[in-house]
Parts: structure tokens; C-alpha cells; sequence
């Protein structure tokens, strides 16, 4: 039985319920039936709010829509061992089949646990799998309402000592095109050359 | 088919020949218990978390479990599984994995993994990690690991 662990800072575990209504009522609402998309299109898309966050250097990011910069986001943490590391490397092969349009697309990783996730860890730790990958950790009120927003839900789990915490978390990814409208959702399982495909498709 | 007759002084020296053949026959390694191939671990910065793959092949007759897996490389070594449940992806201890007789226990992306814990040194494509694989035969087998582009 999983057991949420209370936390200070980011109330994940808070987010937990709502998030999987959320994430429910976004995957109710997506279906294939629209857009033509390899992905589970969102029908109609959604307008996301947009998030910024900080570097460790100090500049800024945001998910704010950039003109002809479609966007892709995945909300995991540095010490997954499995399902975050398959997404990054995931992604590595959707940028290597893009080729030069790959420069247009927004790879962004948020960490749900920007605990022990610092803006320096997150970072480095995208930028590991190719350096044009955003890793992005934000404050405790910037996480929590960006996990709302798209649904994610995320909960610490009793680890060993070893591993410390764990936390499980939604393992999809996001595509929002360059308007700022989430359009389709890839959940886990889902072939990486679906995400390929509906990339170019909106490149 | 009809061997040709052998001349009787040949004799001694194809019974001689029969008998090489037999040894070699007779001294052929025996098969191993447990085999592991198609291994590869992931790339990871010192003291950040990795994870390996592998197929283990129980060759032997009846079933075996993998009960732990160690390693100098790290400060842990785990067998988890990644399950969803309720829309999140959860990682399951695994603390006994039985393999049938003359089967395979396939680790993949998604499914079952050995999570690194606080690796020693940074691991980059080319490198390798050692590992030890412990039965609930007691076996131990070694095995090295090479870190594979991801």
C-alpha cells in the first residue's frame, strides 16, 4: 500500500488528488479521433499557463510559447533510475530523427522533487542525455501549480536507506505547440517515433 | 553406409583417435547454471543514480529466484519494477524474482531494472560496471556490465 509522506515546501502530496482528477479529465478529453496525431491528441487543445523558472546561472526560463517552438515536457526527477532516463533518451532519438528542425522543438524536464533536485541538478541532468535539453527545477509554489495545471500527479514512497525517497509520479509526456496549447498527450509505452512524427507534423 | 575395413595394424591407433574424441567429449565445460547476457547500464554523473539491464538465463532444472544483486560501484545495488498504478509510475522492490527452469528473466525500459544508487564515478559510454548476482542457490555470479549509449 503506498503511503504519502507529508512534506514541507511543495505539497505534493496535496497535489496528488487533484492532480488525478485532472489527469483523468485531460485523458477522458483525449482520444485520436482528431488532429491526426500519433500521440493521444487533447480535443479540443488546451491553453497551458505558462511557468518560469531559474537557472542555476541565473537566467530565466519560461514555458511561455515562443513563435514556431513547439514544446515537449516530462515531469520526473534525477534519481529515477528507469522511467526518467528512458524519457531523456527517448528524446535524444526524436531530436537525431528531426535533424536540423530539431533546433526549433523545446525538450523541457521538470523535476518533481526540486528537494533534492536543484535548478544546478535538473540541468545537468537533461543536458547529460543532449545540451540543448532544458532541466528546470522551480519553487515549491511554481511546482505545485505546474503539476496542477497539466495534471501530474506525484507522491513520495518510502525508499531505503540507500535510495532515500522515492516518488512516483504521471509518466506521460506533453507536447504544447508554439501557440501554447497542449495537444497531445504520449503516456508511457508509447513508441518515441510517435512524438517524432507529430513533431514534424507541427514543425 | 559401409565403413571401409580397417587394416588390423591401423586399429590400435583409431580406438586410440575413438578415445581422444570420447575425452573431449567427456571434459566439455558443463553448461552454466546462470547465464547473463544483453547487459548494459545507463550513463550517470558521480554520485547520481543509474540503472542496469540484463537477461539471466537459468539454465538450470528447476526454478531459481535472483535475490539481491551487489556491487563496489556503488553505494547500492536494487532490483526494482516499474508498475503504473493510478496513473503514476511506481518503482516495486524485488527481492525475489523467481526464473522457471530453462527460462529468461528479461530487464527492459518500463519493466524490471537494477537501480545504481550514488555511483562512485561518473559513468560515460565505454565504461563498465561490475556487478554480483546472488541466487536463492546461493550462487554469486559476476558479471561486468558495459555503459551503453542511452
Amino acid at each position: 500500500m503506498r503511503r504519502r509522506l507529508s512534506r514541507d515546501g511543495v505539497r505534493v502530496v496535496d497535489v496528488l488528488r487533484r492532480g488525478m482528477v485532472l489527469a483523468s479529465a485531460v485523458l477522458l478529453t483525449a482520444c485520436d479521433l482528431s488532429g491526426g496525431f500519433k500521440g493521444m491528441a487533447v480535443d479540443p487543445p488546451r491553453e497551458m499557463p505558462s511557468f518560469a523558472f531559474l537557472r542555476a546561472n541565473g537566467s530565466s526560463f519560461s514555458t511561455a510559447p515562443e513563435p514556431g517552438r513547439p514544446m515537449v515536457l516530462f515531469f520526473g526527477y534525477t534519481h529515477c533510475p528507469d522511467v526518467c532516463p528512458t524519457t531523456l533518451a527517448d528524446w535524444k532519438r526524436v531530436r537525431a530523427t528531426l535533424g536540423d528542425d530539431a533546433k526549433s522543438v523545446r525538450f523541457v524536464f521538470v523535476t518533481v522533487d526540486p528537494d533534492r533536485d536543484t535548478p544546478a541538478v535538473a540541468e545537468r541532468y537533461a543536458q547529460m542525455y543532449d545540451a540543448s535539453f532544458e532541466g528546470v527545477s522551480g519553487d515549491a509554489l511554481t511546482t505545485s501549480r505546474m503539476l496542477d495545471a497539466y495534471g501530474v500527479a506525484a507522491a513520495r514512497e518510502p525508499g531505503t536507506n540507500a535510495t532515500g525517497y522515492l516518488v512516483s509520479h504521471s509518466p506521460q509526456v506533453f507536447l504544447v505547440d508554439s501557440h501554447g496549447k497542449l495537444v497531445a498527450l504520449y503516456p508511457l509505452g508509447t513508441g518515441w517515433d510517435a512524438l517524432a512524427a507529430d513533431l514534424e507534423r507541427l514543425l | 553406409m559401409t565403413l571401409p575395413a580397417l587394416p588390423s595394424r591401423r586399429l590400435p591407433l583409431a580406438i586410440a583417435m575413438g578415445a581422444a574424441i570420447s575425452c573431449t567429449t567427456a571434459s566439455a565445460p558443463p553448461v552454466e547454471r546462470f547465464v547473463v547476457r544483453s547487459s548494459w547500464a545507463r550513463i550517470a554523473d558521480s554520485g547520481a543514480t543509474s540503472g542496469a539491464y540484463l537477461e539471466i538465463v537459468n539454465n538450470d532444472s528447476v526454478s531459481r529466484s535472483l535475490v539481491g544483486v551487489a556491487t563496489d560501484d556503488a553505494a547500492a545495488a536494487e532490483v526494482h519494477e516499474t508498475m503504473q498504478h493510478e496513473a503514476m509510475a511506481h518503482m516495486m522492490p524485488r527481492t525475489d524474482l523467481p526464473i522457471a527452469a530453462g527460462a529468461v528473466l528479461t530487464m527492459e525500459p518500463g519493466g524490471v531494472h537494477v537501480m545504481l544508487v550514488d555511483v562512485r564515478r561518473a559513468l560515460a559510454v565505454g565504461d563498465s560496471v561490475r556487478l554480483r548476482l546472488r541466487f536463492s542457490d546461493s550462487t554469486d555470479v559476476p558479471v561486468t556490465v558495459p555503459v551503453k549509449t542511452p
